[in-house]
């Protein structure tokens, strides 16, 4: 039953057209976690504000550099030495200030990933190393709640969705995960998949379609070409294979 | 036996995106990295830290499941399967 006020039919008019009314006010009901606030993250950020998701949280614990500018396309060069977050939120703000913004300056490991994700519904990982990405990935799995998995490099990425429970988790695709160390991007790289993971989100909101949660979605700038590489759920997998998982040293999951 | 391989992401600088290679009766995943390395330039050095030892990040799927979870390098090879390469990337 969709409760959609009249300012928000006619903002939102072209895309209801697509999603419903019904399903418009899905997406307003959906509370969204955005962990990192770079490439994947400000482009995952500004289309879900746009699209008027009703609560976006974006954690990141940096600060804007020059070097930033070439894909984080919500900041400014005015904005340089300010907080990634709170900066974020100002931007996101002013595209759509119906939706509520929550800027969190806070590094995933410092804070307790449970407490980060307390009342999201989807988590969008906008993240830039595998160790962070597992410990999200396993709370965010804990906690029943979807993790729409996303990473660049050069002119090539990735995207898969972990439905908890059902789907493969993040250590049974990506098993073995290179080493953490300055990743080469181009800016149009992490704006199509941030997009894509969005466009992951709607899909989990409205109920539109199957998400991209048995295989990794492979895209390649490059030739043009995008795969779909199948990928089962490991019945040994040391995280989901088991009911009881024992953190490997070096990693808390608090 | 025919085995269909796929490369993806940085792999594919460096080797051709898909093939298919024929191998003996009792051939493993080691066989076929061996093989490749013969037949691509530059992917022994970006596949392996030392001689037999894969570099950390080379995910191998055999028919959609992850080596790591089979026999490693001694998983066996069988007629049709589908190999897949593949980096995962990491940045955001």
């Amino acid at each position: 039953m969709a409760v959609l006020s009249k300012e928000q039919k006619e903002r939102y008019q072209r895309q209801i057209a697509v999603v419903g009314e019904d399903g418009q006010e899905k997406i307003g009901r959906t509370r969204l976690l955005i962990a990192g606030a770079g490439g994947l993250g400000s482009t995952a950020a500004l289309f879900a504000a746009m699209t008027g998701f009703g609560t976006i949280r974006i954690i990141d614990p940096d600060r804007i550099e020059e070097t930033n500018l070439n894909r984080q396309l919500l900041f400014r060069e005015a904005d340089i030495g300010r907080p990634k977050a709170d900066t974020a939120a100002k931007a996101l703000h002013t595209m759509n200030s119906s939706i509520d913004i929550e800027p969190v300056m806070a590094a995933i490991g410092t804070a307790p990933a449970r407490d980060l994700i307390r009342g999201i519904d989807v988590v969008i990982d906008g993240l830039d190393n595998y160790p962070a990405r597992f410990l999200l990935a396993d709370a965010a799995w804990k906690c029943g709640v979807p993790f729409i998995h996303g990473a660049v490099e050069g002119f090539y990425g990735q995207v898969c969705t972990i439905i908890p429970k059902t789907s493969p988790c993040l250590r049974c695709i990506v098993p073995n995960p290179p080493p953490v160390r300055e990743t080469p991007i181009i800016g149009v790289t992490t704006g199509i998949i941030g997009c894509i993971q969005v466009t992951e989100a709607i899909k989990l909101a409205t109920g539109t379609g199957s998400p991209i949660s048995d295989h990794l979605w492979l895209w390649d700038g490059i030739r043009q070409k995008s795969d779909r590489l199948k990928i089962e759920r490991i019945p040994t997998c040391p995280f989901c294979g088991k009911d009881e998982y024992q953190i490997p040293a070096g990693e808390r999951v608090r | 036996m025919k085995v269909h391989v796929k490369a993806f992401a940085t792999f594919r600088e460096v080797m051709d995106s898909q093939f298919d290679m024929d191998f003996p009766h009792g051939a493993t995943i080691r066989t076929l990295l061996a093989e490749l390395n013969g037949k691509y330039e530059g992917l022994g050095e970006l596949m392996f830290a030392a001689p037999g030892t894969l570099r950390d990040f080379v995910n191998i799927l055999k028919n959609s499941r992850n080596v790591h979870f089979l026999a490693g390098l001694d998983t066996p090879l069988d007629d049709g399967d589908v190999i897949a390469l593949f980096p995962p990337v990491a940045g955001g």
